[in-house]
């Protein structure tokens, strides 16, 4: 009898000899009474319908796991890709254009790729192009800055109100919300304003406040005061003297009954916060209370 | 080609495989309650894969999900099984046959329930369920030929049993 008969048997597998053996012999009556009876035996009732119906029910349950999960994922995968891609391309324009940015209360020196110097003020944005930079030396300003041009091709400085353009020379430049100023302190400065074209020597500077025009002279071969700590003013409507006291310390300012178009005179520090304040005050006749980040001015009682 | 995310493919892989499940896990379980428990978490576990699993395999993927399941709710509680019988039906046997039958019904029981697990599985599925021995390997994860082995020995302990050799 061949290995695992008794399977072989009941799946109809036996060889007419081996199925006469074993019907001779004598437990084939018992086995086939037991394949007889087994096959009427049931498992207990299921339904497949009823069961499926509650499948739906229990599905719903997990709902927020199952089907809304699913579609995100491949929505982050999505995302994700789409970050690289554009982190990537950033990286790349990025090494095109090198930004320079200062906070307020913030100051910072560059060193462009021909070892001119720029140093920023606070609150100012300096771009430029680095491979650029053999062919072309351009930088855009928005803000304050003192440049120390090394001497070879044209230096520009774009700026919203205007182009400044030099060969070789030390000078500053500060664009602010209707404010423009230019002063050189060597050499041969050139200012584009509104298609006219102005030169600037050495010792002058040249103002452009709420559209009128101003000049006046600077010593030579000295730097902006700024580039030591301190911001000078010469006949400087007070608002303007008040916005760069802001830049300089990221303090908030409210004044009150104060004459913003007053014109001051004078020089602020740009490292203590309370000698700023007073130099401010007193030649303006005004008062000030400090407190935390907020400075007021108020006009001083007259006793 | 057909996903089973699609609630037709399914729905119609559920109508078509519960049963066998739910009764597979019945003959370990002696449970018919976890039994259809096992057999709707296993399906759930699969529509949450539904991206993963393909529609062939579907099935041996619910039979598996169902085995660990049942492995991990209960691997020692005492089975105990108890068949309905099919309906008698129309029946001209005499009143002493089929006290005859019942009797021998009660011993089958008995034996089964004395069977290794896995020669029962075996067993069971083919007898109530119908299925090949070709059908039970695959679902096992086994030979045909292991199946057979499992088969042969459950004839050969369950006629000993009833027999009382």
């Amino acid at each position: 009898m061949q290995e695992n008969y008794l399977a072989k048997w009941l799946n109809n597998e036996l060889s007419p000899e081996e199925l006469e053996a074993f019907k001779a012999s004598p437990e084939y009556s018992s086995y086939l009474k037991l394949a007889d009876i087994s096959s009427q035996l049931e498992a207990p009732a299921f339904d497949a319908e009823q069961a499926f119906l509650d499948n739906v029910k229990r599905r719903a349950a997990q709902e927020p796991k199952v089907i809304r999960l699913k579609p995100y994922r491949t929505l982050w995968k999505v995302a994700a890709a789409i970050a690289v891609i554009f982190a990537m391309s950033l990286g790349y324009v990025s090494t095109l254009t090198e930004r320079v940015n200062t906070q307020y209360a913030e100051r910072s020196e560059i060193q462009l790729p021909d070892n001119s110097e720029v140093i920023l003020n606070a609150g100012s944005k300096l771009t430029y192009h680095k491979k650029k930079w053999a062919s072309d030396r351009r930088v855009t300003l928005k803000g304050e800055a003192f440049f120390k041009v090394a001497k070879g091709a044209t230096f520009s400085v774009d700026t919203e109100s205007g182009i400044v353009q030099v060969l070789g020379t030390q000078f500053n430049v500060e664009q602010r919300p209707n404010f423009f100023e230019v002063s050189c302190y060597e050499g041969l400065v050139s200012v584009t304003y509104e298609d006219k074209e102005y030169k600037l020597p050495a010792g002058s500077s040249f103002i452009i406040m709420d559209g009128s025009m101003i000049t006046d002279t600077v010593p030579v071969n000295t730097q902006p005061s700024w580039v030591l700590n301190e911001s000078s003013f010469k006949s400087i409507p007070l608002a303007f003297v008040l916005d760069e006291l802001k830049r300089q310390y990221d303090i908030r300012i409210e004044t009150e009954n104060i004459d913003l178009s007053q014109k001051f005179t004078g020089t602020f520090s740009n490292t203590s916060l309370d000698l700023a304040l007073q130099s401010i005050s007193t030649p303006a006749q005004i008062s000030y209370t400090l407190e935390g980040n907020k400075v007021l001015f108020y006009a001083k009682e007259i006793p | 080609m057909d996903n089973v995310c699609e609630e037709q493919v399914y729905s119609e892989l559920f109508k078509t495989n519960s049963k066998t499940v739910f009764n597979s896990i019945y003959y370990k379980f002696g449970n018919e309650e976890k039994a259809y428990d096992v057999v709707q978490e296993a399906f759930i576990k699969l529509w949450e894969n539904c991206q993963k699993v393909s529609p062939e395999k579907a099935a041996g993927y619910v039979y598996t999900v169902a085995n660990n399941l049942y492995l991990n709710i209960i691997k020692a509680e005492k089975v105990r099984l108890k068949y309905t019988d099919k309906k008698p039906g129309q029946t001209h046997e005499s009143p002493e046959f089929l006290m005859e039958e019942k009797e021998y019904k009660d011993k089958l029981d008995r034996a089964l329930n004395s069977l290794p697990e896995n020669q029962r599985i075996t067993f069971l599925l083919n007898r109530i369920d119908g299925k090949k021995y070709a059908e039970i390997a695959e679902m096992e994860g086994v030979s045909i030929k292991a199946i057979e082995k499992r088969m042969h020995l459950a004839l050969k302990t369950l006629r000993e049993q009833i027999d009382g050799i």
